[in-house]
């Protein structure tokens, strides 16, 4: 069976109080990049993965996981 | 007025580029009708030239916006955020797309050529313009499909 990422960012985003926008300026992308990785329709690098974890405060393997 | 955040922008602009490119791609396609509609005469006069001309520049100028998604005039970061790793992957998928468009349209034109007098120049027409207006549509049905809420 294939494996996807999985994610907890919208979990982890509401619980620091930031919307989509304000995420997004934190790590210096798109809104849309920040909803597309949160919906499971982007695979975001190793690099954007990161970035997000430092924004959020989170080890990188709490908002993301292998799915399946 | 308020100054809104580089992001914001960004997003407004991402948008309004994702309504605006369908508009381009589809009135670039449907000159192909007008330009069938007035055949050439040979030897082709200054009104026609000018005609072929402009198609010419109005395929470059839609080649340019595929390749480097418009914003040019925008300041670096907000062009940086238009131009992140979603919008460069669904532009690489236009393009892929763009590029099969054209040479299947190129493989039925190659039969039809020998029962059809064709042209070279009718010939490139017709795949540039299904290759461009293929790759973006498929690049603005991306970028839509990116900024739907959810």
């Amino acid at each position: 069976m294939a494996e996807g990422l999985g994610n907890r960012l919208l979990e982890h985003r509401t619980e620091r109080g930031l919307t989509q926008a304000a995420l997004a300026a934190l790590v210096g992308v798109s809104r849309k990049t920040i909803n597309t990785v949160e919906n499971g329709v982007f695979v975001p690098s190793t690099l954007l993965a990161l970035k997000i974890a430092r924004a959020l405060g989170r080890p990188v393997e709490e908002i993301f996981f292998l799915d399946g | 007025m308020a100054q809104i955040s580089d992001v914001e922008m960004a997003d407004r602009l991402s948008r309004r580029r994702s309504r605006v490119i369908p508009l381009l791609a589809l009135l670039f396609i449907s000159g192909q009708a007008m330009y069938f509609g007035n055949v050439v005469a040979e030897p082709m006069r200054n009104v026609d030239a000018v005609r072929i001309g402009a198609w010419l520049v109005w395929a470059l100028a839609l080649l340019l916006l595929l390749a480097t998604g418009g914003g040019l005039f925008r300041s670096k970061s907000v062009r940086a955020l238009m131009e992140d790793d979603v919008t460069v992957e669904n532009r690489r998928r236009g393009i892929a797309f763009g590029f099969w468009t054209a040479m299947l349209t190129a493989v039925a034109l190659y039969p039809l050529s020998m029962v059809e007098d064709l042209s070279a120049r009718e010939a490139i027409h017709i795949i540039l313009t299904f290759g461009i207006g293929a790759a973006l549509l498929r690049f603005a049905v991306l970028e839509r499909r990116a900024l739907r809420d959810g």
